[in-house]
C-alpha cells in the first residue's frame, strides 16, 4: 500500500510536469497548424538559461523564471518571424521538416557552447517531507505548484483577456477573425513567443531534477506528442489530465513490473500515443478544437 | 554525379541518355575489378565500402518513396524496418538458438519478419491522415527500439549480437548494388502500373480513388509491405558488414530522417529522385563533414530547412520529371476535398516553366 | 512566383556545382583531414629529435632508421568528441615523446620515429570501419590503435581481425569484444567485467551484506552488472533486486522507490554520466540511503562533484586511474609524472582515458620492442607474452587480448575530494563508511 501511495505521488509530479511541458506544443499546433518538432530543444534552452543563470550568478533556480520567460518569448517572438512565418500556412509536412531541422541546429549549437556534458541545478528547496512511509521530495512539489500556476495563467489568459480571447479566435476561425479586424501575423508572433516561453519555463522547472543536456529533446518532444493526442489539441484541462495519466502510468508501470520496469514505462507513452491515435483521433478530453479539424487552418 | 542528375531528370529517354546511363552501370559494374590493379589507391576496399552505403542509401529512399512519396503517406518511422531486418538476420545467422541459417536464407527471413509487421502495423495506422500517420510511425519505431532491448533472451537486449564476421567488400558492393539496381527498377515498373496509378490516385484523392472503386486499403498495405521487405533486407545486408548490431546502431532516428531529407532533395515521388537525392547527399556530406567539422550537424539541419522551403519539387521536378509530386500538391491535394478558404499554397500545375510540357499526373505518359 | 523559382534555381544550381565537384573533392576533404591531424605527429623529424636526445646526456644521437607508421579512427565531432579528444591527446603525447625525448623506438639497436595517421570516425561504427579499412588498405599503416568505445572497437576489430593487423586499444572495455575469437585486439584497460571488482570487495571487508544493481541496459553497462552479480556472490553478498532503464534515462524515481523499500547495504548502479547524476537526486529526494552507492561512471571525473555538491560526498565508483595512483615505470616515471607531463603539454589534467591511451601505444612500443622486428606475427606474438609494470598499472595480455594483470581501482568522494581508496597497493585514504544520511551534508 505504502508503495502504492508512493507510486502515485510520483506519479503525479511527473504528471504535472509534462502537462506544463507539453502546453507550448499543444497551444501552438492547435492556434497555428505548425507541429513544433523544435520543441524539446526549446525546453532544453530554457534549462540550459537557468543553468548558467544558477551556476555563474549563484540564482535559485526557481527564481530564474523571472529572467527564463522574458528571454524565452523574445526567442519565440523572433523565430516566429524569421523562419516560422514562413510555414503557418504551410502543409505540415513542411513544418514538420522545417522544425526537424530547427531541432538539429539548436542542439548542436548548444552542443558546441556547452559541450556534451550533464549539468544539474542546485535548488534550494530540496529534502522531503516524511508521511508514513511515503516520501514526498519538496522539490518536486515546488515544480508541481509552478506548473499547476502556469497552467491556470494561460488559462486565464486566453479566457479573460482580449488578447487571449483574440488567440482563441484566431484558432477556431482564422477568416472571420480576420474580418473581425485580428491582426492574424501579430496573433501568432505573440501566441509562438508566449508558447516557447512557457516551454523555456519548463526547462527551468526540471533542470534541478533531470540531467540538462544537448540531446534530451526529442524524448520530451515524442511525450508531448503523446500527451496532445490525449488531451486534444491546446484543451488546458485536458492537458492537465493528459499528463497524468501518463505520468501515473509510467510510474506504476515502473514500479510494479520487476527488472525491467523503466523500459517498458517508456514503451508505454508510445503505445498510448498510437492507440490513440488509432482509436480516438479528436483526442480523449476535447480541445480547442478537434483534431480532426486542426488540419486545415 | 552530374551524369547521374542528367540521366535522371528526363523521364524517358532519348539514345544519349540512355548510353549514359548504361556507360554508368558498366562503370559501376567493373569499378571493383579496379582494386586489382596496381599502384592506384582511388579504388580501395574503403572506396568500395563507401559505394555500398550508398547503395544501401539509395535503395532505402526508393522504398520510403514508395509510401511517402507515390502513396502520400509520410513514414517517420521507417528505419523501424531496416532495423527488424538486421534483427531477423542477426538472430537467424547466430548460434544462439541451436540454429544457423546461411546468410541468404536468413536475410530473406529477416525481411519477411519486416513484411509482416509492416502488414500488422500499417492496418491501424494507415488509417490515420497526415502527421498523425507519420508520428504514429515515430512512435512504432521507437518502441520497437525499447521492445528489442528487452526481450533479451532472443535479442540479446542492450548488448547486442555479434554475427560472424564476413568482410568481403567487393560481395556486399555487388550485392547491395544488384539490389539497388532491382529495387529502382521495381519502383520504375509499379510507376508505370495500374497499381502504381492507384498509389498515385490514393495520394492526390483518396476518397474519390475509393469511389471509382480502388481497393485503398490494400493497395496501401501492399505497398508498405514491399517498402517493408525491401528496406529489411538492406537492413539485413548491413547487420552482416557490420558484424555486430545492437538497438542503439540499428534503430537510429537519424536514419529516417536522412531518407525523408534525401527524397525530397532529388524529387518526392519520382523514381529518380531518391537516387540522385540520396547520392547527391551522400557525397555532399563527405565534403560537409570535412570541410565544417564540428559545424556539419547545423549545416545539415539548415540544409534540411533550405530543401523545404527552396527547392520544394525536388531536383527531378526542377529538371522537368513533372511525374513526381511536390509537398505543397500532396498535401494540398489532400487537403483539397476539404474546406480550406484562403489557405493557399500555389495552385501546382501553373507552376514552373518546364522543357518538356505538361504530363499526366499519374503518370501515364504515352 | 518567378521569385521563387529563382530562388530555387540559384540553390539549384549551388548544390548541382557541389554535387559535381564532391567525386573528386571527396578525396581531398579527407586528405585535408589527414594533414591537420598530421602536424602534432609528423613534424617530429631528426632536427626535432636531435636536442631531446642531447638533453637525455650520455647516449650519442642514434641514427633514424625509418618510420612506424600507425593508424587510428579516434572521434573528433560526434558523441564522443569529449572522450575522443583525450584519446588522441594521449595517443600524441606518446607520439611527441618517442620522436622528441625518447629517441625513436628501439628494434635491435635501430632507431625508428613514429607517426600516427588519425582519422575522425564521427562516433559512427559505419565510418570508424571504413576509416580502418582506409587505414590499412590505402595508407599501409604498420599497426593499429584503438577507437573511443565499445560499440566502435567492436566494428573496428573485425576489419583489423580480417586483415590481420593488430589493434592496441585502451577505450573498449566491453566483454563482447574479446568473446569473438579474435587475435588481433589487445586492450590494456581493466575489461567491463572486473570494474567493480574492488570497490565490493572493500565493502564486503566492511561488513556490507545485501546489494541492489541498477544498469543501463546497453554493452558496457551490462557488461559491468554481470560483473558486479558475479563479484558480489564471490564476496557473499546477497542481491535483493535488478533493474534496468534504456539509454537517456529522464527518470529513475521508481527503480529507487523499490530499492529503497528493499533496504540494502549497497547499491550499484549507472552507465553513464547523467544517469550517475539522475540516482544521487532521486536517492535524495526519495530518502534513501544505503550505507553505500557504488556509480560506475560519473563520481571519478571532476565534473560530478561540480554538479551534484556535497551529495555527492561518499559515493564511491570504479576508476581505471588516477593520477595519485602509486604505479610506476621506467618510461614516463610515476603516474604523478605523467599527470604533470599531460598537464604541461595540454593545459589540462589527464583523465583516465587520456591515461590509457597513452599506456595502449606504450604497450604496443614495448611489444615492437621486444619482438625487435616489425614483422607482424612476431608482434602479436610479443604482445601475448608481454608483461610490463606501467604508469597505468600491470599490463599482462591473456588469451583473448584482455588485460587479466591490472585491478580496477575505486574513488570515493570525500569532503568533495576524489581519493583512491582501493585496491591497498594504490589507495591513498581510507573508506569512509556507512554514508551519513542525505540531510547531515
Amino acid at each position: 500500500m505504502d508503495q502504492f501511495l508512493q507510486a502515485v505521488i510520483n506519479g503525479i509530479m511527473l504528471g504535472g510536469f509534462y502537462a506544463a511541458m507539453m502546453l507550448g506544443f499543444s497551444v501552438i499546433w492547435g492556434v497555428m497548424g505548425v507541429i513544433n518538432l523544435a520543441h524539446g530543444e526549446f525546453i532544453m534552452v530554457g534549462a540550459y538559461a537557468t543553468w548558467v543563470l544558477n551556476k555563474e550568478f549563484g540564482w535559485e533556480p526557481f527564481y530564474a523564471l523571472a529572467v527564463v520567460l522574458p528571454l524565452m518569448f523574445v526567442v519565440g517572438y523572433i523565430i516566429q518571424l524569421v523562419l516560422i512565418n514562413r510555414i503557418v500556412d504551410q502543409p505540415h509536412l513542411v513544418s514538420l521538416l522545417v522544425t526537424f531541422g530547427l531541432a538539429i541546429i539548436i542542439a548542436n549549437a548548444m552542443k558546441l557552447a556547452y559541450s556534451a556534458d550533464p549539468r544539474l541545478t542546485e535548488t534550494g528547496f530540496a529534502g522531503a517531507w516524511e508521511l508514513g512511509n511515503v516520501t514526498v521530495p519538496v522539490t518536486k512539489t515546488v515544480i508541481l505548484g509552478v506548473a499547476l500556476v502556469i497552467m491556470g495563467s494561460l488559462w486565464a489568459f486566453l479566457h479573460r483577456t482580449k488578447t487571449g480571447k483574440s488567440i482563441r479566435a484566431a484558432a477556431q476561425n482564422k477568416q472571420a477573425a480576420r474580418i473581425v479586424g485580428i491582426d492574424i501575423k501579430k496573433i501568432y508572433a505573440l501566441t509562438f513567443g508566449i508558447c516557447i516561453a512557457i516551454t523555456g519555463a519548463a526547462g527551468t522547472l526540471i533542470s534541478p531534477t533531470q540531467a540538462v543536456f544537448p540531446f534530451m529533446g526529442p524524448p520530451l518532444t515524442l511525450r508531448a506528442f503523446a500527451i496532445t493526442a490525449l488531451a486534444g489539441l491546446g484543451s488546458i484541462p485536458g492537458a492537465l489530465m493528459g499528463g497524468m495519466v501518463l505520468g501515473l502510468v509510467e510510474s506504476l508501470i515502473g514500479i510494479y513490473v520487476s527488472g525491467i520496469g523503466t523500459n517498458l514505462a517508456i514503451v508505454s507513452a508510445f503505445v498510448l500515443l498510437v492507440v490513440v491515435l488509432v482509436t480516438r483521433p479528436q483526442g480523449l478530453f476535447g480541445g480547442l478544437r478537434p483534431m480532426e479539424e486542426a488540419q486545415p487552418l | 554525379m552530374t551524369v547521374l542528375a542528367d540521366v535522371a531528370a528526363r523521364p524517358r529517354g532519348s539514345t544519349g541518355r540512355k548510353i549514359g546511363l548504361g556507360l554508368l552501370l558498366v562503370f559501376l559494374v567493373v569499378l571493383p575489378l579496379g582494386t586489382n590493379i596496381e599502384g592506384q589507391t582511388w579504388v580501395t576496399n574503403a572506396r568500395l565500402f563507401q559505394f555500398t552505403q550508398m547503395f544501401m542509401l539509395i535503395t532505402l529512399a526508393s522504398n520510403w518513396n514508395l509510401t511517402g512519396g507515390f502513396t502520400g503517406y509520410v513514414d517517420f518511422g521507417h528505419a523501424v524496418f531496416f532495423g527488424l531486418g538486421a534483427y531477423g538476420t542477426g538472430i537467424l545467422m547466430t548460434q544462439q538458438h541451436g540454429i544457423q541459417w546461411p546468410f541468404w536464407a536468413a536475410v530473406l527471413g529477416g525481411a519477411v519478419v519486416a513484411a509482416i509487421f509492416a502488414v500488422l502495423v500499417g492496418f491501424p495506422t494507415l488509417r490515420l491522415k497526415g502527421p498523425y500517420f507519420s508520428i504514429a510511425m515515430l512512435g512504432t519505431f521507437v518502441a520497437m527500439r525499447e521492445i528489442i532491448r528487452v526481450t533479451k533472451p532472443v535479442t540479446g537486449g542492450g548488448v547486442g549480437l555479434t554475427l560472424p564476421p564476413y568482410l568481403n567488400r567487393a560481395l556486399f558492393y555487388y550485392l547491395t548494388f544488384g539490389l539497388a539496381v532491382l529495387v529502382v527498377s521495381v519502383m520504375w515498373w509499379i510507376r508505370r502500373s495500374e497499381f502504381g496509378s492507384s498509389l498515385i490516385a490514393i495520394r492526390e484523392d483518396e476518397v474519390g480513388a475509393e469511389m471509382r472503386g480502388i481497393d485503398t486499403t490494400l493497395h496501401k498495405i501492399t505497398a508498405f509491405a514491399i517498402a517493408g521487405f525491401l528496406s529489411g533486407i538492406v537492413g539485413g545486408m548491413w547487420a552482416y558488414q557490420n558484424t555486430f548490431i545492437d538497438p542503439d546502431v540499428v534503430f537510429i532516428e537519424s536514419r529516417t530522417v536522412e531518407l525523408v531529407m534525401m527524397t525530397m532533395l532529388g524529387g518526392l515521388g519520382t523514381v529518380a529522385g531518391p537516387v540522385v537525392g540520396a547520392a547527391t547527399i551522400y557525397w555532399l556530406r563527405d565534403v560537409v563533414w570535412a570541410a565544417f567539422f564540428d559545424w556539419h550537424l547545423i549545416v545539415e539541419g539548415a540544409l534540411l530547412i533550405g530543401i523545404v522551403l527552396f527547392v520544394p519539387t525536388g531536383i527531378v521536378g526542377m529538371l522537368g520529371d513533372r511525374s513526381g509530386t511536390s509537398l505543397q500538391r500532396l498535401w494540398g491535394r489532400w487537403l483539397g476535398s476539404r474546406d480550406r478558404p484562403g489557405a493557399g499554397p500555389d495552385p501546382p500545375r501553373a507552376a514552373p516553366p518546364q522543357p518538356q510540357g505538361p504530363q499526366g499526373d499519374a503518370g501515364d505518359e504515352p | 512566383m518567378k521569385q521563387r523559382w529563382f530562388n530555387a534555381f540559384a540553390l539549384m544550381v549551388v548544390l548541382t556545382l557541389v554535387a559535381a565537384a564532391c567525386g573528386d573533392d571527396s578525396d581531398a576533404g579527407t586528405e585535408g583531414q589527414e594533414t591537420t591531424a598530421a602536424p602534432a605527429t609528423t613534424a617530429a623529424p631528426a632536427t626535432t629529435a636531435a636536442p631531446a636526445t642531447t638533453a637525455a646526456g650520455t647516449t650519442a644521437a642514434p641514427a633514424i632508421a625509418g618510420t612506424i607508421r600507425i593508424g587510428a579512427a579516434v572521434s573528433e565531432t560526434g558523441k564522443y568528441a569529449r572522450e575522443g579528444k583525450d584519446t588522441r591527446q594521449g595517443y600524441n603525447l606518446w607520439a611527441d615523446w618517442v620522436n622528441e625525448e625518447y629517441g625513436g623506438v628501439n628494434i635491435g639497436g635501430d632507431r625508428y620515429e613514429v607517426e600516427i595517421v588519425m582519422y575522425d570516425d564521427e562516433g559512427d561504427p559505419d565510418t570508424a570501419a571504413n576509416l580502418v579499412e582506409k587505414l590499412i588498405t590505402e595508407d599501409q599503416v604498420d599497426f593499429l590503435l584503438g577507437p573511443y568505445s565499445s560499440g566502435l572497437t567492436m566494428s573496428t576489430s573485425a576489419i583489423a581481425e580480417k586483415y590481420g593487423v593488430v589493434m592496441v586499444e585502451g577505450n573498449g572495455a566491453s566483454e563482447t569484444i574479446f568473446e569473438r575469437g579474435f587475435k588481433n585486439i589487445f586492450a590494456v584497460l581493466t575489461p567491463a567485467g572486473n570494474y567493480t571488482q574492488s570497490a565490493l570487495k572493500l565493502l564486503s571487508d566492511q561488513g556490507a551484506k545485501t546489494v541492489v544493481v541498477a544498469y543501463e541496459d546497453t554493452a558496457f553497462p551490462t557488461s559491468v552488472a554481470n560483473g558486479a552479480l558475479k563479484w558480489a556472490e564471490e564476496y557473499g553478498m546477497e542481491v535483493l533486486g535488478v533493474e534496468t532503464y534504456p539509454k537517456d534515462v529522464a527518470d529513475v524515481s521508481a527503480i529507487m522507490t523499490k530499492f529503497r523499500d528493499m533496504e540494502p547495504d549497497v547499491f550499484v548502479g549507472g552507465g553513464h554520466f547523467n544517469d550517475a547524476l539522475l540516482f544521487v537526486r532521486a536517492a535524495k529526494e526519495l530518502n534513501f540511503t544505503p550505507d553505500a552507492m557504488v556509480i560506475t561512471v560519473g563520481p571519478s571525473n571532476p565534473k560530478f562533484v561540480e554538479e551534484v555538491g556535497t551529495d555527492a560526498n561518499y559515493i564511491l565508483g570504479p576508476t581505471q586511474w588516477e593520477g595519485t595512483m602509486s604505479w610506476e615505470d621506467n618510461w614516463f616515471g610515476t603516474a604523478e609524472d605523467y599527470y604533470n607531463r599531460y598537464s604541461d603539454k595540454w593545459g589540462e589534467a589527464p583523465t583516465y582515458q587520456a591515461a590509457e591511451s597513452t599506456a595502449t601505444a606504450l604497450a604496443l612500443m614495448a611489444a615492437i620492442e621486444q619482438a625487435g622486428t616489425l614483422d607482424m606475427d612476431a608482434v602479436r606474438q610479443a604482445l601475448f607474452d608481454l608483461d610490463i609494470m606501467t604508469f597505468y598499472g600491470p599490463i599482462n595480455f591473456d588469451d583473448t587480448g584482455k588485460n587479466a594483470a591490472k585491478p580496477m581501482g575505486a574513488i570515493q568522494i570525500q569532503d568533495g575530494v576524489i581519493n583512491v581508496v582501493a585496491p591497498v597497493e594504490a589507495a591513498v585514504t581510507d573508506l569512509q563508511f556507512p554514508m551519513a544520511p542525505w540531510t547531515a551534508r
